[in-house]
């Protein structure tokens, strides 16, 4: 009988606690604070994702309640496909798998913001002697396919009016591989991003033949061929909007203080590159930030964003690298946005 | 008439199976129970193939995979056939050589990509190399357990009756040891068709393997699987024009 009555206060209890877990993370909800206290964010050591390493290694995302986990990918399609399949939260990715995904009709996912441009960290290095994007007839010129390098070279060409299948050999290469096959003089010209670019441009015989700042929809929407564009599973959004919150908070703050205090940043931002201090200066000296409170007029219909997007959407379709543009403005959203 | 019916019986079963799981397939995909992105149906693999039919790309890609694919098993066999006979009838060139195939043997072709780049480069001659290197190791040793197959009786029987070394290679062994061969070959055609996505993974523009990851990087899936199946149905070619000539080739086997 004792055995019994210590039982069911045992269960009681037992309960009472259930009732109060289940209850607590309303309790937080109505508080503000992140219903789920971790984000899995997909990044990799790309300029892109500084602000969220910055803001993991100063704290910036643990004083709104969060913890967040960095997953590094080498390339977006990569993340993007984790992202859908429910293994990331949030991630920044290359615009072009982002669209590429909307292109075939996916809808598990939010574009919330742009952190970035970079327009003169990317672009198209060529040996000497090519002194224009003409002298590139009959020579072998790389990118690496279905990337942001690729889609300059694609409008590159057409600027100059020459036709990739026919008046060049375009092959492709990833960015890591270009370096040995400069120097070897197995390719005339390539188009490569940040450090690599870097390091081929401080290679002998190498010189800048065109930078991003040439791509026609960065003449005209300040739009490089592949911006930067943070995403949200949607069904994470829907189910933790508290936690986004925290998430986005955390994030412009460590944006501020890319802006405000590039050397701090720089400091942790080493560990995550691999880069010296020097090095990691000059990355950051290149590329202009863009902070919260820049991000609803950007990312509202009908931004310059959005439009620009769109623009990168219908040039990806008329180049045959996707079957169709998507409504861009379709996968947008500012509700997260401060 | 029975014997007939009798051999397209199979045949039928087989037809209505594929049929059947096509069909189902297509529902569950229609049904809106599996995300296109991860699993397209049929019919969109179709439309892709058709697509890619019109503007030629997919017969400049099969043509360009099954060229990379031939010329390094071709040169993989021609060095794998004399040596692996050459070792199979050699217990003392098995020893020396039998350490370097065992480390050989279980690298992936995926694994040679770094090196075949800093001795060939982005050249087509490094895509063969890594055909080369993912059939080679199981080529050699199906060839030198053929060879030892060879029952050593009728071995020692030709050399009891005055044939030279030279007599016994040409009139016992390869014509003991060449059906099989011909079968480990045609295994390995397959395995070499294997090395085609490492082999077309850098520097190519074209080819099956360069399909499939490009059409990932876009997230086309119903390319990734035409890529795949396109795979399987030039295996399944060469396969048949490869029973014609082992029927040529081995006319005692028949």
């Amino acid at each position: 009988m004792q055995l019994k009555k210590v039982n069911i206060s045992t269960l009681l209890l037992a309960l009472t606690m259930a009732v109060m877990l289940t209850l607590a993370p309303g309790t937080a909800s109505a508080d503000n604070k992140p219903e789920k206290v971790t984000v899995i964010y997909g990044g990799s050591s790309w300029l892109g994702h500084y602000p969220a390493w910055v803001g993991m290694e100063k704290g910036l995302f643990k004083k709104h309640g969060l913890g967040v986990l960095f997953q590094n990918f080498y390339a977006s399609s990569g993340r993007m496909g984790s992202l859908i399949a429910g293994d990331l939260d949030v991630a920044s990715t290359g615009s072009i798998s982002a669209i590429a995904l909307m292109a075939v009709g996916n809808k598990s996912f939010f574009a919330f913001g742009t952190q970035d441009s970079y327009a003169t960290v990317e672009g198209i290095i060529a040996r000497d002697g090519i002194n224009s994007l003409k002298d590139l007839k009959g020579k072998k010129l790389a990118a690496p396919f279905a990337s942001s390098a690729h889609v300059l070279v694609l409008d590159l060409l057409q600027q100059a009016g020459l036709d990739p299948e026919k008046d060049l050999t375009l092959l492709n290469l990833k960015v890591n591989e270009m370096p040995a096959a400069m120097s070897s003089g197995e390719i005339d010209a390539c188009a490569a991003w940040t450090p690599h670019f870097n390091k081929l441009l401080n290679m002998k015989g190498n010189h800048l033949l065109a930078n991003d700042t040439e791509f026609s929809l960065y003449k005209k929407y300040k739009l490089g061929p592949g911006p930067d564009l943070l995403v949200v599973r949607k069904d994470f959004a829907q189910k933790y909007p508290n936690t986004c919150n925290a998430f986005v908070k955390g994030y412009f703050e460590a944006i501020d203080m890319l802006i405000n205090k590039p050397e701090e940043c720089a400091q942790v931002l080493v560990k995550l590159t691999n880069l010296n201090m020097e090095d990691q200066m000059t990355v950051l000296k290149d590329i202009e930030w863009i902070p919260g409170s820049k991000q609803k007029a950007l990312m509202s219909d009908p931004g310059d964003f959005v439009k620009g997007m769109q623009k990168l959407g219908d040039f990806l379709t008329r180049h045959g690298q996707i079957d169709q543009s998507p409504m861009v403005k379709d996968w947008v959203t500012t509700d997260m946005l401060p | 008439m029975d014997k007939e019916n009798h051999s397209s019986k199979p045949i039928i079963i087989s037809i209505i199976s594929l049929t059947l799981f096509l069909g189902i397939w297509e529902l569950v995909c229609r049904g809106g129970l599996i995300d296109p992105v991860f699993m397209p149906a049929p019919s969109k693999i179709f439309a892709r193939a058709v697509k890619l039919i019109g503007n030629g790309e997919l017969m400049a890609h099969t043509l360009a995979s099954t060229r990379r694919v031939m010329v390094g098993f071709m040169i993989s066999s021609m060095v794998a056939i004399p040596f692996g006979i050459f070792l199979g009838s050699s217990r003392l060139f098995m020893a020396i050589c039998d350490p370097f195939i065992s480390l050989l043997r279980p690298l992936p072709s995926m694994s040679w990509i770094p090196l075949s780049l800093l001795w060939l480069g982005i050249t087509e001659t490094q895509k063969y190399s890594i055909v080369f290197m993912g059939s080679f190791a199981p080529s050699l040793l199906y060839i030198i357990e053929a060879t030892k197959s060879i029952d050593p009786l009728l071995i020692r029987a030709a050399r009891n009756l005055g044939a030279s070394k030279l007599d016994v290679m040409r009139e016992v062994i390869l014509p003991g040891a060449l059906p099989q061969i011909i079968s480990g070959l045609k295994v390995m055609l397959g395995i070499a068709w294997t090395c085609i996505i490492s082999a077309e993974l850098v520097a190519a523009r074209e080819g099956l393997g360069f399909m499939i990851m490009n059409g990932k990087e876009y997230f086309q899936t119903d390319t990734v699987m035409l890529g795949m199946v396109m795979i399987s149905i030039t295996v399944m070619v060469i396969d048949v024009v490869f029973k014609k000539f082992e029927r040529r080739l081995l006319p005692w086997t028949r």
